[in-house]
């Protein structure tokens, strides 16, 4: 009943609350303020309750007097309505102890002084405990009384004197004390104050009440209703109301199990405690006797290198560098210096400790985990063997060898050389600005032309019955009779080279301004004049026809000359570059023109392009073509050779690297497997060059013979070479002025 | 990352798939680096070098498998659990829980190696195979002082371990004399032992304080120590097993604290070898010897063992011993010329020399060998020494039955394999030059003077007839030797050039006689023209031949013409390092002619 009218008054006073004085007071402050609230509610209950018992008469109005009190301007309907709830609850109280209002008013009346005087201090003391509102006259503080046992003081006062114990009465005297006064059951001797202290009625009975199991206050309410104090529907987020789960509050299944399992181990013996584990390396025979196991896949490390002699502390002397040269290794770069120095001790005592062994061993290991390692082959081979097996070259003879004949005569060096096609002659062209006809066996210089200018190219008609020389100065191109054969092919000879009327012939007018065909009458031949420098000049095989290359001339670089009705044509196809060499084809109609990098090759009777050969190489120099006419040779300003063969690819089929100065001239033998380049590093090769007309196998190339013998003029060296047509010798033409003939 | 566990997109195949770069695999591996570096050093995984650098040519590059093959390790686990430990240590540490502390660091979580051992190698002959680094690391840190800096700190008891393996090793080669090359370097003594077919080479420091240099990484040296301890202890096993010795040795006490370990381990396998033969009686004669007397039976045979240890302190017990030792075995030819090279001697050592070195080297050829201080098996005032190695400038007491030798003569003999004459080291002598015997010295195209005589004194003792010193030198010496390719080769240049040039002279006669036949009348003329040619065509041919070495040259160009470019290439590069040794060689020819010159003015 009580709870319940406490209940009602508390929502009243809220209420109340709420309307006095709502403006300043923050919302969420109600709550906490309403337990404030229902403990003063409770003490001033507790209170009024005395007051009552103390002067049942003033109870209303001494009850109205602190309910005024407490709660200012609170209406007189309502206190009395308390009081009259109140008187409800105090037959209650009075029936629980009827002493309790014959107890010390005194102190009651202190109580309510107290009350009076601060909320606080009640609030935070609340137990009413007789210790807790007389303040403790002791100073021991916080420590045992055990150690004042046997002390005649307890503590010290605030001058830091000694507080003196009180004698202590004895039996007898309690006893007396005992009979004499009949209160003195309730005389306690408290030992912290060292004082009898007298209960009083209430003491007493709360002793009661604790002696019987009950909470020492009476008016403690062990079940009290559960008040709501928490509006939820204002919240946010909802409030955890869940109850504690049970596993808080029992103890672990699965700890209680591992200490069981501890427990057990501990007293089998399994679980040492306070013993280090055995710290004991065991080595035992790993590997067995026939370990068959397979192989590493591991590249081992490679193991350092083996000293040598230099090492030694004790070396020979030759091993010991001179001071030059350890003070020649400081200008050397730190890379380059060499990392040992080799000393020389004459004893083993005086050896010292090496400095760097720590320092080396660490490299090793540095080595050992850092760097990659690759499993390389090694090439441990002779050197020797990486050549070629060349077949012996006794078995294929006959080729040049040995220079047999020189031939001199020039002043100048000698650019260009030709053989009849018997190969009885030789013709000869320099620089000097001399043609030369040697005969080929004795080295007898059987006639000489003088030219103004140096001679570029001369070149022997191919037809034996024609005895006639081209030979090409600066702009001009000669065609010499030289006046050999029998008289029937000098008439015929000379009826070629006769021309009618010296001005410009029956060609066309485009054609007068390029070449111009003229007699010349001091050499005995014709002149054929051209527009630019003429570098060469190519015979075909029939010996009527005729080439000129003027590399200048562009898009009429290239003419062809017909000596029977003397008309000149140009080559009706387009130049890709500067002209370097022309060649007609052996057999065939086809014409071969060579820029410095590619040769193309144009069918003359379809006037289109055949082929390109790319030789890949910085400049062509000259071409040969093969007798068969599908394998081409083209030397190079590079030193190199390339063989093309024509049916196997655009590409070489075999690059020779063989001199190491400009190839000035390559040549084919008509009918040996032969073949030789000239080159300005005064060498001439020999190689065999077997062509098979069996289209499968590839050409067979053997180097066989380095021809040396000329000397070096103004850095060129070999400017031309020419096989003889029947023989398998070779003629070459030095800038040293020398022709040198080379036999087997 | 395995090549099934690739997310879509990234590559399955090539080197971006097969390699990854060391810091892709340290993430990967979920290690920090220094982790990931012991791991690498204790399972021997290094760096690769891939065709085509994905992620750029200054970065190291790992094989993928390799980082999987160290995924797997269990040690790696082991490290991880390390690293929680210390975490736990410190923190108890920093605590102040020092009950906890202490508990902790009586349980340090440890590892072993063996399994990486095994794994490593597989069979015997591939741990012998890699003992090379092994040896010499732990031959180094024998002779390291310990240190205890503030980052870096090694151990007293790694050291101690370290000699012990090393004495160990050096007794079980000295034992089955194994041993077969040394030399006295300015870095230290190497060592050629030859076990199992293996060639093992290892170089011991000298003796002396090292210096230990401040730019080192001593943890990274430790690691591969600590790999190399185990690694030495498992090899000592079976190559002490294989001779049936026990191993770990049990060695005499106060041998071993005169640093005579050497000595005592020698001892000890005299000792175990005579205990095995008891034994051996001992399991015949108890058949069935039941399982409850075995431990005592151990024990009388530790006794036996210590009481066989005792009397071999006097020399003869030793030389007895070394008797019956080469009776028992049957080993190569080359073993027994080891053995039996200092048959019969006895060494003295005195106090300057290196001691342990000589221990260990003189035992393994044959000879028996004391020294002066404490625990000697034999004094000084010894009759029966032969030999006396002493290293100081004056011997002031002298017996006249022994040689006074210095140290150098002991490995000069044990190079050359024969006992050379002790004049030359003598005492207060400089001696003859120390040759590395690891040098080849006819590959190398220089042969010192001394070398020379050596070689003459071992022929001389194996009775064998050597050219003349002077006409051997020469030939060998001979520069147009090693220029031209060879004696035949240029043999056969001149014999060619020789029939050029008769065949150019019998074809001009012929020549000539043709032309003076054919042309007849008509060219009468010039027979005087040709006849005066011919003389000078006979000129012109002399003038070619006789250049012998440009035929030789001619002939090796012409087949450099028909080589492909990438032979032609790697020929020409031989060359260049052929070229290099000549000048090496010049240059040494070069200072010995200037030194001899300098003698022969004085």
């Amino acid at each position: 009943m009580a709870k319940d009218t406490s209940n009602q008054k508390n929502s009243k006073k809220s209420k109340k609350l709420q309307s006095k004085g709502a403006k300043e007071q923050v919302k969420y402050t109600k709550p906490e303020e309403s337990p404030n609230r229902l403990q003063e509610e409770e003490e001033e209950k507790a209170e009024s309750t005395s007051s009552e018992e103390l002067s049942p008469f003033d109870s209303e109005v001494e009850g109205e007097d602190f309910s005024d009190s407490d709660d200012d301007k609170s209406s007189l309907s309502g206190s009395e309505s308390e009081s009259s709830e109140l008187a409800e609850d105090e037959d209650v109280f009075v029936s629980s102890d009827e002493d309790y209002v014959s107890g010390d008013g005194t102190s009651g009346h202190v109580q309510n002084d107290d009350h009076g005087e601060s909320d606080d201090s009640r609030q935070v003391e609340e137990s009413d405990s007789s210790e807790d509102e007389v303040a403790p006259r002791n100073t021991v503080g916080d420590v045992p009384l055990e150690w004042y046992k046997d002390e005649e003081h307890i503590g010290y006062d605030i001058s830091g004197k000694k507080i003196k114990k009180k004698e202590r009465e004895d039996k007898l005297d309690s006893f007396l004390a005992s009979v004499d006064d009949p209160e003195n059951w309730r005389k306690v001797y408290d030992e912290y104050n060292d004082e009898i202290v007298e209960l009083t009625k209430e003491e007493t009975k709360m002793i009661r009440r604790m002696l019987k199991g009950k909470a020492p206050h009476a008016d403690f309410d062990p079940y009290p209703t559960a008040v709501d104090w928490v509006t939820v529907d204002d919240f946010e987020h909802p409030f955890p109301d869940a109850p504690e789960p049970k596993r808080r509050f029992i103890p672990s299944k699965w700890e209680h199990k591992l200490v069981v399992r501890l427990v057990r181990g501990i007293r089998a013996g399994l679980i040492k405690l306070d013993e280090k584990p055995k710290e004991e390396k065991q080595v035992y025979l790993m590997w067995g006797e026939d370990s068959n196991s397979t192989e590493r896949h591991h590249v081992p490390a490679p193991k350092p290198k083996l000293p040598g002699h230099e090492e030694s502390y004790n070396p020979s002397l030759e091993y010991i560098p001179t001071e030059e040269e350890i003070k020649s290794y400081e200008l050397m770069y730190e890379e380059d210096r060499p990392k040992f120095i080799p000393k020389r001790f004459t004893s083993l005592r005086s050896v010292p400790a090496y400095e760097k062994a720590v320092r080396e061993n660490f490299d090793r290991c540095l080595d050992l985990y850092l760097c990659p390692r690759v499993r390389k082959k090694r090439i441990n081979i002779d050197p020797e063997s990486l050549k070629p097996k060349l077949p012996n070259r006794k078995d294929l003879r006959p080729y040049p060898t040995t220079c047999y004949i020189e031939y001199r005569g020039h002043n100048g060096s000698v650019v260009s050389i030709s053989t009849n096609p018997t190969g009885e002659w030789i013709a000869s062209g320099s620089a000097d600005g001399t043609v030369r006809i040697w005969e080929v066996e004795t080295g007898r210089c059987l006639r000489t032309w003088e030219l103004e200018e140096a001679v570029q190219h001369v070149a022997w008609n191919p037809a034996p019955e024609l005895p006639i020389l081209a030979v090409t100065v600066a702009q001009d191109v000669f065609l010499l009779n030289i006046g050999l054969g029998n008289e029937e092919e000098q008439k015929r000879v000379e009826e070629l080279l006769h021309i009618d009327f010296p001005g410009a012939p029956d060609d066309s007018d485009s054609f007068a301004t390029i070449v111009k065909w003229s007699k010349n009458d001091k050499l005995g031949g014709v002149r054929l004049t051209h527009f630019k420098t003429v570098s060469t000049v190519e015979w075909h095989r029939k010996g009527d026809y005729f080439s000129t290359l003027m590399p200048a001339g562009e898009s009429r670089a290239i003419l062809v000359h017909q000596l029977s009705k003397r008309q000149t044509q140009r080559m009706p196809f387009k130049l890709h570059g500067l002209p370097v060499s022309t060649a007609f084809h052996p057999t065939r109609s086809i014409f071969f023109i060579s820029t410095k990098k590619n040769v193309r090759v144009y069918d003359l009777l379809k006037q289109r392009l055949v082929k390109k050969l790319e030789t890949g190489v910085r400049e062509v120099s000259s071409i040969a073509i093969h007798p068969g006419g599908d394998n081409i040779i083209v030397g190079s300003k590079d030193g190199k050779l390339c063989w093309f063969d024509m049916d196997l690819s655009s590409q070489p089929y075999r690059v020779l690297n063989c001199h190491h100065k400009d190839i000035t001239k390559v040549a084919f033998h008509r009918s040996y497997p032969l073949f030789a380049t000239s080159s300005d590093d005064c060498t001439a090769y020999v190689f065999h060059g077997m062509v098979y007309s069996d289209l499968n196998q590839d050409p067979f190339i053997v180097p066989l013979e380095i021809l040396r013998g000329h000397s070096t003029t103004n850095g060129r060296g070999v400017l031309d070479c020419k096989f003889h047509p029947k023989q398998p010798w070779l003629f070459t033409a030095g800038s040293d002025s020398v022709i040198k003939l080379y036999c087997h | 990352m395995p090549k099934h566990y690739r997310p879509p997109g990234k590559k399955k195949e090539g080197n971006a798939a097969k390699y990854m770069t060391r810091s892709q695999a340290v993430k990967y591996l979920q290690v920090s680096l220094s982790v990931f570096r012991k791991l690498c050093i204790l399972k021997g995984v290094f760096p690769r070098e891939p065709k085509k650098k994905v992620k750029g040519g200054h970065q190291t590059y790992y094989h993928v498998k390799d980082i999987m093959f160290l995924k797997h390790e269990p040690i790696l686990e082991k490290l991880r659990e390390m690293r929680a430990y210390e975490k736990k240590v410190k923190k108890a540490m920093s605590k102040k829980n020092r009950d906890l502390a202490e508990r902790l660091l009586s349980r340090k979580p440890t590892y072993t190696l063996d399994m990486l051992i095994r794994e490593r190698y597989p069979r015997f002959v591939d741990a012998l195979g890699d003992l090379d680094d092994c040896l010499s690391m732990i031959h180094l840190f024998a002779a390291l002082p310990a240190i205890d800096r503030e980052r870096e700190k090694i151990e007293v008891n790694r050291i101690h371990n370290c000699r012990r393996l090393s004495h160990e090793w050096q007794a079980y080669i000295s034992r089955t004399h194994k041993l077969r090359k040394t030399f006295i370097s300015v870095k230290g003594i190497y060592y050629q032992a030859e076990v199992e077919g293996q060639k093992i080479t290892w170089l011991s420091p000298h003796a002396l304080q090292q210096v230990l240099p401040d730019d080192v990484d001593y943890n990274i040296m430790l690691t591969f120590l600590e790999f190399y301890e185990t690694l030495l202890a498992f090899v000592n096993f079976k190559l002490y097993h294989s001779i049936n010795i026990k191993y770990p040795p049990i060695l005499d006490p106060r041998l071993e604290a005169l640093a005579a370990d050497l000595y005592a381990l020698s001892r000890y396998f005299d000792a175990n070898s005579r205990a095995s033969e008891m034994e051996l009686k001992l399991a015949s004669v108890e058949n069935g010897a039941k399982s409850k007397d075995a431990e005592l039976e151990e024990s009388e045979l530790r006794l036996a063992q210590l009481q066989h240890q005792l009397p071999s302190n006097e020399p003869g017990a030793l030389m007895h011993l070394m008797e019956d030792a080469e009776g028992k075995d049957e080993d190569d030819a080359e073993t027994m010329e080891c053995r039996n090279l200092f048959k019969n001697m006895k060494f003295f050592l005195g106090r300057e020399v290196p001691r342990e070195s000589l221990l260990f080297v003189i035992p393994a050829f044959g000879g028996v060998v004391s020294w002066e201080g404490e625990g000697a098996p034999f004094e000084e005032s010894d009759q029966s020494i032969t030999y006396q190695i002493v290293d100081r400038p004056t011997q002031g007491r002298k017996f006249l039955s022994r040689d006074y030798v210095q140290p150098q003569w002991v490995y000069d003999c044990i190079n050359a394999r024969i006992i050379l004459p002790t004049d030359d080291y003598m005492v207060g002598r400089v001696p003859p030059p120390h040759l590395s015997p690891f040098v080849d010295n006819e590959k190398e195209g220089y042969i010192p003077e001394y070398a020379e005589t050596i070689r003459r004194l071992q022929a001389a003792a194996r009775k064998e007839v050597l050219p003349m010193p002077g006409m051997d030198i020469e030939d060998l010496a001979d520069p147009q030797h090693l220029l031209a390719e060879g004696v035949i080769d240029r043999a056969e240049a001149i014999e060619a050039a020789e029939k050029k040039k008769k065949i150019a002279a019998l074809q001009e006669q012929y020549h000539n006689e043709l032309k003076l036949e054919l042309q007849g009348a008509n060219y009468s003329s010039v027979s005087n023209d040709a006849i005066q040619n011919a003389t000078l065509n006979s000129e012109a041919v002399e003038a070619s031949v006789p250049d012998l070495q440009q035929i030789a040259e001619d002939a090796a160009n012409m087949s450099k013409v028909l080589m492909p470019r990438k032979k032609r290439k790697l020929y020409e590069a031989m060359q260049i390092g052929k070229g290099r040794q000549q000048a090496h060689v010049g240059l040494l020819r070069e200072r010995k002619r200037k030194i001899d010159a300098a003698k022969g003015s004085k």
